[in-house]
């Protein structure tokens, strides 16, 4: 762990050495099985840099935890409104540089949406401030959205800054009978209301979570309370409604097991009936679960582990039909989840001038 | 060789639609901020997506440097085409598909911001990132300076609403930026286009996220003895977690040319400030919101707040802000409106040395500005033509854009930097950070032919001395 003049060093150095670098966070994502050819490790150092809650902005560095996170915004009753699949020892920085998401991108949107400033020190070792603390900003090109999502190829994340949001006034959750994700689609698109996350779930994922045999909907309702009486109201035209304790979240966000194989399918949101038609038989054929953020048209397949004859075979079919995007794959199906794109000249471009003599996780966003 | 391309374009488009004399191409010497003035060498028209492929084509070959422009109404002198050729897209305003059941549109890049949300509203949805200028500007220039408004407080700016680009490279490459068709992943190549004012490549279409209609609408106007308790409201409404629609100021020289004008909306002309802000969603718990937000504002020292009756008289309402700069051009010869950003916090102590910075030059500045981003916009109207008012301007605002910074503030957030900020990007930046964005820039455009010499100051880059495959 270390400061952002010690990680341009360590990077230089590591440059000169043409030792090529695993970046990591809290070290929670090294399983995710995405093929890098590195073997020293470099982290982020972590902590609060400034914090003005009249603001709603928070920075810091880049390896800081959620829990910590968490743990200073509930003292002002603010919350970061990210909450991406995994534990709360996931770090920011990781999960900025991975564009992780979870099921409050319903309402809040994905780490690009959340994301103000950063500070990331490149291949070359130059440390490079993009962006600024205020909400604003179009100063100079956007630098801060290449680094997110970039799985640390442009450069290694030291400092963050993102907005944060005052807690609703009231939070609730329901397990709903449902009955179909096109129902659920159908109410989201036409509903005044907008949850603040609305997750269906499969029957095999509905049984732990809710206690429900049959597939059923998670669904998050915040705002002043006539509003979230209201959204209640209304969402009971889904079927009968039950409410949760708020951490059947953090249940469904650590739901799978080390090893698991975990990937997502997408297409245009209306398709959303199909998709998870499609999801779901492959996910059951091998003893998974998977869940749909409605609004965003994704399914989230977990599988458990062990690898299978058939499933290379039918996940190619899947993402010749759809988006397959892999979360924690074997190496071996990386490949599948890697879509040749009219973009990958420019990607590559990007990479190579950040990052000249490929050391920051070469290899981990496949050979495109 | 001028002439050998200006034919060349007129068989691609048609000779009326590339202009060549000075006295045709005088209409392009400026965009929506007076006090620039470069005359194209060319400009070219083309109607259609092939035409504009083409164009872009025949410049690759014969490695000739251009500028995008779109209706010319951006607000940093980013569509100055200073002696090259200026390639205007106004002409490609056909909205190419609305898909409800998705939410979500497909327009060319001509299309004007205000075209595609009056033919979505029938349907119900409408198109969130609202500038000032909506009834002008195009989607494609909004796209290439990541445009706002004052409902992007609570929707979000173009970066949030953009879904897909297609986009043809300097170099002529076609390709699609972002995924139509699902979850995108990767290097945000997506995210790092937009806002790149002209500088990455034309858009050619551009895949939109359409927004549903609230279900009512609440618009307050407040009504301040000082500057201060207006701003100190602002903080008290942005602390308070309740997410405005729009939260807008005035102060009193604006109320006074809006109200002079024939846009006059009926504001308080004896009120130091007044604050529009609105409050949408679900009609369920949207009175509590209004009177939370009506106590902050009396709390904080409003004299009064009103909230408007009905439809008409909200547009009555919005119309002046929307128009504030229009009616400030009125009060005189020239007017420079500034773009500045700072921490919701500091909003009393910066508008506060805004107003002595003004005082101190004998300058009237009037501020009307999207308070609930922080987003300033300090103008001065004067008369150009004399040089010590002229200078004294120029210094006011360097003055304004360093206190700016110095409150932990940025130079712009929606203008872009364009020509006019390229002074000030050194003080905010580092310069390995510069290096950085001239990096970026030089793989979308290898040649640095799209919109030259804006946006990074290019002595204060590395790369400038040295290529990249030279740097140790
Ligand atoms: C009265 C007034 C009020 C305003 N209010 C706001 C406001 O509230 N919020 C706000 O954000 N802005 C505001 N603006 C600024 C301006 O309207 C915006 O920047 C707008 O997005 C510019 O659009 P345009 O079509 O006029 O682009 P232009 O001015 O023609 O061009 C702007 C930039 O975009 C590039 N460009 C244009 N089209 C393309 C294309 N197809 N491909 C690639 N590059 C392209 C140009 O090269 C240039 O760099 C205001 C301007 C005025 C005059």
């Amino acid at each position: 762990m270390s400061s952002s003049a010690e990680i341009s060093a360590l990077i230089a150095d590591a440059r000169a050495r043409r030792m090529p670098l695993r970046l990591t966070g809290g070290g929670t994502w090294l399983d995710a099985g995405r093929p890098c050819d590195a073997s020293e490790t470099l982290s982020a150092d972590t902590g609060v840099v400034t914090y003005e809650p009249g603001d709603l902005v928070l920075t810091v560095r880049a390896g800081t935890p959620f829990s910590e996170i968490q743990r200073v915004t509930n003292a002002n009753d603010q919350w970061l409104t990210l909450d991406p699949f995994g534990v709360t020892t996931g770090t920011l920085g990781a999960t900025v540089a991975t564009g992780s998401w979870g099921p409050l991108a319903s309402a809040f949107g994905v780490p690009r949406d959340h994301v103000l400033g950063c500070e990331f020190v490149t291949g070359a070792g130059d440390i490079v401030r993009a962006g600024g603390q205020v909400v604003k900003n179009v100063a100079g090109f956007d630098l801060v959205r290449l680094a997110t999502g970039s799985w640390g190829t442009v450069g290694m994340l030291t400092e963050i800054t993102v907005r944060v949001r005052a807690k609703p006034e009231e939070d609730c959750t329901l397990a709903i009978a449902a009955g179909s994700v096109g129902a659920v689609a159908d109410w989201v698109r036409a509903s005044v209301h907008t949850p603040l996350a609305a997750e269906f779930l499969s029957p095999a994922l509905a049984q732990p979570l809710t206690g429900s045999a049959d597939a059923s909907l998670l669904v998050r309702l915040g705002g002043n309370s006539p509003l979230v009486a209201a959204a209640r109201n209304a969402a009971a035209a889904l079927g009968d409604s039950r409410v949760l304790p708020a951490n059947v979240w953090s249940k469904l966000a650590g739901i799978e097991q080390p090893g698991a194989i975990v990937f997502r399918v997408s297409a245009m949101p209306a398709r959303i009936a199909h998709v998870w038609a499609r999801a779901l038989e492959l996910t059951e054929m091998f003893g998974g679960v998977a869940h749909a953020t409605v609004s965003r048209g994704v399914v989230r397949c977990i599988l458990p582990p062990g690898e299978s004859k058939e499933l290379p075979q039918m996940l190619a079919a899947l993402s010749a039909e759809m988006t397959l995007i892999g979360e924690r794959l074997p190496a071996s199906l990386w490949p599948l989840a890697t879509r040749a794109r009219s973009t990958d000249t420019l990607a590559r471009g990007v990479r190579h001038a950040f990052d000249p003599d490929s050391i920051l996780n070469p290899g981990i966003l496949g050979n495109t | 060789m001028s002439l050998a391309l200006e034919s060349r374009l007129a068989a691609i488009v048609g000779e009326k639609r590339v202009l060549a004399r000075p006295s045709e191409l005088r209409v392009y010497e400026s965009d929506g901020l007076p006090g620039y003035h470069h005359a194209p060498r060319l400009a070219v028209f083309p109607a259609t997506r092939d035409e504009v492929i083409d164009v872009v084509r025949l410049l690759a070959e014969t490695k000739t440097p251009y500028v995008a422009r779109g209706a010319g109404t951006g607000l940093s002198g980013g569509a100055l085409a200073n002696g090259v050729v200026l390639l205007g897209l106004h002409r490609l305003k056909r909205i190419i598909s609305i898909d409800v059941e998705n939410c979500r549109a497909v327009v060319e890049p001509g299309v004007v911001n205000a075209n595609l949300t009056a033919a979505t509203a029938p349907l119900g949805l409408h198109y969130a990132p609202d500038p000032s200028s909506q009834t002008a500007c195009t989607i494609g220039g909004n796209v290439s300076e990541n445009a706002g408004g004052p409902h992007c407080l609570k929707y979000g700016v173009t970066l949030n609403h953009v879904i897909a680009l297609t986009v043809i490279l300097p170099g002529g490459e076609i390709i699609t930026l972002g995924n139509p068709d699902g979850e995108d992943d990767g290097i945000d190549l997506l995210g790092a286009f937009i806002g790149s004012e002209g500088c990455f490549g034309v858009v050619l279409d551009v895949t939109v996220r359409l927004v549903k209609n609230p279900q009512a609408i609440r618009t307050l106007l407040a009504d301040f003895a000082s500057v201060d308790s207006a701003a100190r409201a602002v903080s008290a409404i942005i602390a308070s977690g309740i997410v405005a629609a729009a939260l807008e100021m005035m102060d009193a020289p604006t109320i006074h040319a809006v109200e002079a004008s024939i846009y006059a909306a009926g504001y308080p002309t004896d009120a130091a400030a007044i604050l529009l802000i609105e409050l949408d969603g679900p009609l369920a718990g949207l009175e509590e919101d209004v009177a939370r937000v009506e106590k902050f504002c009396l709390d904080a020292g409003a004299r009064g707040v009103r909230i408007a009756t009905d439809a008409a008289d909200r547009a009555r309402l919005w119309q002046g802000r929307k128009k504030a700069f229009g009616a400030m051009g009125r009060v005189s010869s020239h007017l420079v409106v500034q773009d500045a950003v700072v921490p919701r916090t500091k909003l009393p102590a910066i508008l506060a040395e805004i107003g002595r910075i003004g005082v101190a030059r004998g300058l009237t500045v009037c501020n009307v500005f999207h308070a609930g981003d922080g987003n300033l916009h300090p103008n001065i109207p004067y008369n150009a033509n004399d040089p010590v008012e002229s200078a004294h301007v120029h210094e006011a605002m360097r003055e304004v854009m360093e206190a700016c910074i110095a409150a932990g503030g940025t130079i712009t957030g929606e203008h872009g930097v364009g020509l006019d900020k390229l002074p000030y990007m050194a003080s905010l930046f580092t310069p390995s950070t510069l290096t950085a964005m001239c990096t970026l820039r030089t793989v979308f455009d290898p040649e640095q032919r799209s919109n030259p010499s804006k946006v990074v100051p290019i002595h204060s880059c590395r790369e400038w001395h040295a290529a990249p495959s030279a740097r140790p």
